[in-house]
């Protein structure tokens, strides 16, 4: 069988377990008393085994199947975890994550797992209740010779062939097979449930049996039409799969999980279906603008179908690909705990707003902007215990990533109760470059963001090390401005640094303003539109050298795109000033007309050098003619 | 010494055809029976190696029989002959005793296989 085609899919899910991993062992380590999360460690480790023996991964197979003897001696014992035990357990995950990512692309021989593998082998053998007891394992390669544990309840696990029929009446032979060997208790699912035909010949059972592994599985194939038989070892696991209220109801529900309502799809599978809608609304246009011609109520009609039909469609795709934030947030807390432990301090990381959906191909791009301003809240906001307790505050910093939803966009903020950014040294810096007015008696959060964001400028090491920030700045900036974005920076000396990544909900297709300029049409999302006012008729003033209006009691700065673009020919006296606001930063942007909103489907596209950095993509409008798209972010 | 069969259906078509395969394969059929109670008379009467049992019959049911026959004789040897959606009929029939089932339509192999599980 070519197994390939699969490796993609045993990716994914190894990955979601290995992630679920990293949280219980973090939920482990602060209450290191209570061992709940042993069971769910155990389930997650177990899964990725089994795929990965399937794929035929043997040294994911070999890592996994020994942090599972570990976690199994662990659970048994239902130990509290020393420091030095989820040091290890933190370590063998990060081994099967990097064995799991390097089997699939075939470079598993790179692996020396040599290490980790010993580590947990003798970590095994002190754990266990009696010197190296024979390890309970699952059947394979363990027949004949098995020497038996005593008559406890061994854990049979049994997977009926696909393609039996009355899957029920089948795993009901299976289990008269087990009996004539032992007591068989503890079934999973009830034995009611084999009549349902919704049972899909998965089931488990306790048998009270000295018989060998091999001769119970011998038993249970004897019923015929058994795809998989695996028998465990005995011990405390009976005490959550016998039937005893609760516990077996929880066991059953565990081991037949209700038919799962979602399904894995190929993230290039939704983009191609996205690029085909946004085609379908590119001649939608076309098609409205000619109805708009004919005013024939017949084609009229028509295109109102079409253009309802199609905004279904489209909304319909766009759900399809919002990813909850947590999908990328989960993998923080782990860091900032290693990070944190590196450099002696006491970080409580908070999460809020995980369940806030963003774009999957936004989501994907956030995960290295916020790595680097975690970082640099870990490393330069928070301060050591001693420095913070000698400035009044509680020895343990706080740091929060929360993202929440605001209109069209998501605000995901990263906010210490760190040190805050030097401003004055910033400024002594900036002024010392030329970045500045040298005559600046302050920077304001707009312009230490802005100085901070020079490339380089933030890599300066004097900065880094004096001030704390400056790290990766650049590059967080860059990444959330290339995605249509925006990042505002707050900072208080002694009281903490808070940015603020404003993003849209979705890439791919959005409501746009049409202005035109010197016979050109420009695309401005609404996103970060907040009105549009006249000039001419709105008096213009000057604040520091710029020229500006004055709109809600806010100064508001004008750019006119002629001259930014250096279009030739001169504005018409009156003409629209669209005010774009993000965050707290607001710019007018003087154009020569409008020419209305209208849903655009966004291309990304390379601009040639020299290009103005205030495009963000083109689109086709509706008469197939190309428009370029203003970005926001690149204009405020 | 081949073992011997009775064959249990209220159809001809079935009896035929579950016979023909057993025969085929070198069993020998001693006796067929209509009805569920037909087969309980049978079975005391042949004491045959082997039942097939359809489930729906007339006048006594397959598992009702199935029932009677385990009664007289802990040791009997019963294959249930049932349709695909019978599943609950399937699993009551092997708690009365029944030792194992196939699935209309049969395939010959499929049934030959359930045979030697039975009686081996």
């Amino acid at each position: 069988m070519d197994l390939s085609q699969y490796a993609e899919l045993f990716l994914a899910e190894s990955r979601e377990h290995l992630s679920a991993c990293n949280q219980l062992l973090l939920d482990w380590e602060r209450t290191p008393a209570n061992s709940a999360p042993v069971g769910g460690l155990f389930r997650a480790v177990h899964t990725v085994k089994g795929m990965a023996a399937t794929m035929g991964y043997g040294r994911v197979t070999d890592i996994a199947h020994r942090t599972e003897n570990l976690l199994d001696l662990l659970r048994r014992g239902s130990r509290p975890a020393t420091d030095e035990l989820l040091q290890l357990l933190f370590r063998a995950r990060d081994a099967l994550e990097h064995a799991v990512e390097l089997s699939v692309v075939g470079r598993e021989d790179e692996l020396d797992v040599a290490e980790v593998v010993a580590d947990l082998e003798s970590a095994a053998a002190l754990v266990a209740p009696h010197p190296l007891a024979p390890s309970p394992r699952s059947g394979e390669g363990e027949r004949g010779g098995d020497v038996p544990p005593a008559a406890t309840g061994r854990l049979v696990q049994v997977t009926l062939r696909a393609e039996a029929p009355l899957k029920g009446g089948r795993a009901l032979l299976a289990l008269k097979r087990a009996q004539a060997l032992g007591a068989v208790q503890g079934v999973t699912p009830p034995q009611a449930g084999f009549e349902s035909d919704d049972f899909d010949g998965r089931f488990s059972f306790r048998l009270d049996s000295s018989a060998a592994a091999a001769d119970i599985e011998r038993a249970v194939r004897a019923a015929g039409d058994v795809e998989h038989v695996s028998v465990g070892g005995g011990g405390e696991e009976r005490r959550a799969a016998a039937p005893r209220g609760g516990a077996a109801a929880a066991a059953a529900a565990e081991a037949t999980p209700e038919k799962s309502r979602h399904i894995r799809v190929d993230l290039r599978r939704l983009d191609e279906l996205m690029d085909l809608i946004g085609e379908l609304v590119t001649v939608r246009g076309r098609l409205n603008e000619l109805a708009a011609a004919r005013r024939d109520p017949a084609v009229d009609d028509v295109a109102i179908q079409i253009s309802r039909l199609s905004a279904d469609l489209q909304a319909g795709i766009i759900q399809a690909r919002m990813t909850p934030v947590w999908q990328v947030f989960d993998r923080f807390p782990r860091l900032v705990r290693d990070l944190a432990r590196e450099l002696d301090k006491q970080v409580a990381f908070r999460v809020e707003g995980k369940e806030i959906e963003l774009d999957r191909a936004i989501l994907d791009e956030l995960g290295d902007p916020l790595l680097h301003l975690l970082r640099n809240a870990v490393d330069h906001g928070i301060e050591t215990p001693a420095e913070r307790r000698r400035g009044g505050k509680p020895p343990e910093g706080e740091i929060v990533l929360a993202a929440v939803r605001e209109r069209a966009s998501v605000a995901i903020s990263v906010s210490d109760d760190g040190r805050g950014i030097d401003r004055a040294r910033i400024l002594e810096r900036a002024k010392r470059e030329g970045l500045v007015d040298p005559h600046a008696e302050a920077l304001s959060d707009d312009q230490l963001l802005r100085v901070l964001a020079r490339p380089g400028f933030s890599t300066a090491e004097a900065v880094t090390s004096v001030s704390g920030r400056g790290v990766g700045i650049d590059v967080a900036v860059t990444r959330i401005r290339a995605l249509g974005g925006s990042i505002d920076i707050r900072t208080e000396a002694g009281k903490g640094t808070s940015f603020v990544l404003r993003l849209p909900v979705t890439l791919a297709i959005v409501r746009a303003l049409i202005a035109g300029l010197g016979g050109e049409r420009y695309a401005l999302p609404l996103t970060y539109v907040a009105e549009t006012v006249e000039f001419g008729v709105q008096p213009t003033t000057i604040v520091e050298g710029r020229e500006a209006i004055v709109l809600h009691d806010r100064v508001v700065p004008l750019v006119h795109l002629r001259r930014m673009l250096g279009v030739s020919g001169d504005a018409p006296p009156r003409c629209p000033i669209i005010v774009l606001e993000m965050g707290e930063r607001t710019s007018g942007i003087v154009v020569d007309g409008m020419l209305g909103q209208q849903e655009i489907v966004v291309k990304g596209f390379d601009p040639p050098q020299g290009t103005l950095p205030v495009f963000s993509g083109a689109t086709i409008m509706g008469d197939g003619i190309p428009a370029l798209i203003l970005d926001a972010g690149g204009l405020v | 010494m081949s073992h011997t069969v009775l064959v249990c259906d209220d159809a001809i078509f079935m009896r035929t055809m579950i016979s023909d395969i057993l025969a085929q394969a070198g069993f020998e059929i001693v006796g067929e029976a209509e009805t569920g109670s037909q087969a309980v008379e049978k079975y005391r009467q042949l004491k045959p190696d082997l039942v097939t049992m359809d489930i729906v019959m007339p006048d006594m049911g397959g598992i009702d029989a199935v029932r009677e026959i385990v009664k007289q004789d802990p040791d009997a040897k019963i294959l249930m002959c049932s349709a695909m959606g019978q599943q609950a009929l399937v699993v009551e029939a092997i708690q009365a005793g029944a030792r194992d089932f196939v699935v209309k339509p049969f395939q010959p192999s499929r049934v030959l296989e359930a045979v030697q599980r039975v009686l081996g």
